[in-house]
């Protein structure tokens, strides 16, 4: 159990990342969950919930994809893209997401909140036009404790029909008279 | 939790990661989604070994069996069209069902099938299919029945080798050949009360041809249920039979009560998802039910 090196004797290794578009270098412990060194990095949004992959409160986008991050470790975020609800926002320009959890009263204490908005952010990305169904599924790994996920679902359904206003006003006229 | 780890290795092929275990001396974890080996937190790892670098995320075909590499997720498995043709999405369905989706992203088959739990959601479907696991160690490389692996899962035998592939051989084809699975859990992504897969192929009268019926979460291991199976085979599926049925699987398990069933309810559970099983397998096959 003790090693040569006594058991304090912390070992440290670097990880290459990406987190919100800004590369970085950070000496992590090997052992470390990423959880733990985003919070340690200042990336407070992201939440200690269950530490056991149950609450998705701790959800970030690595490579685009919603993951726990209570579940990962951190080494294993070597060379890859993470996206915190600090990088949701465009220069301070709130995502159609989040612009709908505040319409709709979709917040209450706000702590199941960001990993809420990061897995519907992640879901419109891929299906621009998703079904309640859908929305619900996406939503089925966040835990809210306030009182419950009517207020989300609809917000999230709300976020996907304004992107989507968005989308046609943009579009060239030829394809409008179509 | 971890805090004794001393490095973390990402080996490059299984040669690599094989080596590391071995100089491990029983202290190395391999991890690879982590949605297991993490919550376990075992606090004597020294050294972690992440597979999801070793080019075993992949599904084939080869000859007439499809091959699931190790660290496939089960996302990939959901949204693979290969798989969906498989056996009428049996295994993405099971996929679906493995907790929320960040979950499904991070967890793999190889690490459903290695944790060895007796509810892991892929075993049944996979048991249905005679999967077998491809296991590689210093020596090389065995073929294993999956049955007979996951009866060891959980022992030490295991400790220096790792699963590398899942093998599934085509299973018979023809329009009578149907496919079910049946999960009960607390909540849509809740981890299994009791699941149920069953394959069926039933000939133009009516009669059983084939069966499979495989059942999680009520024995120390996922197993198949073959007094059922010998029962059906040859006879005319029909409400009695399938009574009959549900009455042998609930005497061929072995429930536990803890926490979230008793042992009563999950044998009970068993005939019903059974039935379940067989009625969505028989339906849209035309016979009398």
């Amino acid at each position: 159990m003790f090693g040569s090196r006594g058991v304090f004797a912390m070992k440290t290794m670097e990880l290459h990342l990406t987190v919100n578009g800004q590369s970085l270098n950070w000496s992590i412990a090997p052992g470390e969950l990423l959880l733990d060194v985003l919070r340690r990095q200042g990336y407070f949004g992201v939440k200690r919930g269950c530490e056991k992959g149950e609450c998705g409160a701790c959800a970030v986008l690595v490579d685009g994809k919603p993951i726990n991050s209570c579940l990962m470790f951190a080494a294993q975020a070597e060379g890859r893209h993470v996206l915190t609800i600090e990088g949701v926002a465009i220069d301070g320009k709130l995502d159609p997401v989040q612009e709908a959890f505040l319409d709709h009263g979709a917040v209450q204490c706000g702590f199941c909140t960001p990993g809420m908005v990061i897995s519907a952010k992640a879901l419109l990305d891929r299906r621009p036009d998703p079904t309640e169904d859908e929305v619900r599924e996406a939503l089925a790994g966040h835990l809210c404790r306030c009182t419950g996920y009517l207020k989300p679902v609809e917000a999230v359904l709300a976020a996907a029909s304004k992107r989507k206003n968005r989308a046609r006003r943009v579009k060239p006229l030829t394809e409008v008279s179509r | 939790m971890f805090d004794k780890v001393e490095a973390f290795y990402r080996p490059a092929n299984v040669r690599e990661a094989l080596r590391l275990l071995q100089s491990g001396k029983g202290q190395a974890r391999v991890v690879a989604g982590g949605t297991d080996v993490v919550v376990d937190g075992d606090d004597s790892v020294r050294f972690l070994i992440d597979i999801t670098h070793a080019g075993l995320s992949y599904i084939r075909r080869r000859g007439t069996a499809s091959v699931i590499g190790a660290t496939t997720t089960m996302a990939e498995l959901e949204a693979s069209p290969q798989i969906q043709s498989l056996a009428g999405g049996l295994l993405c369905k099971a996929a679906h069902s493995c907790g929320s989706m960040p979950i499904r992203n991070l967890a793999t088959l190889g690490g459903n099938m290695a944790n060895g739990s007796p509810a892991a959601d892929m075993a049944t479907p996979l048991l249905v299919l005679d999967a077998a696991v491809v296991m590689a160690d210093a020596k090389g490389r065995r073929r294993l029945p999956l049955a007979e692996y996951l009866g060891n899962a959980r022992s030490n035998r295991y400790a220096r080798s790792l699963v590398v592939e899942i093998v599934i051989p085509d299973p018979p084809r023809g329009k009578g050949c149907r496919w079910s699975f049946q999960k009960l859990g607390r909540t849509a992504v809740d981890i299994s009360l009791v699941n149920v897969s069953a394959g069926l192929h039933l000939d133009s009268r009516g009669r059983v041809k084939w069966v499979r019926i495989a059942l999680g979460s009520v024995a120390p291991a996922p197993m198949r249920a073959p007094g059922a199976e010998q029962r059906m085979t040859g006879r005319i599926l029909d409400q009695a039979l399938l009574a009959e049925i549900g009455a042998e699987v609930a005497r061929e398990v072995s429930p536990i009560s803890d926490a979230r069933a008793s042992a009563e309810y999950r044998r009970e559970i068993c005939s019903v998802l059974t039935r379940r099983a067989l009625e969505e397998c028989s339906a849209p096959a035309g016979c009398s039910l």
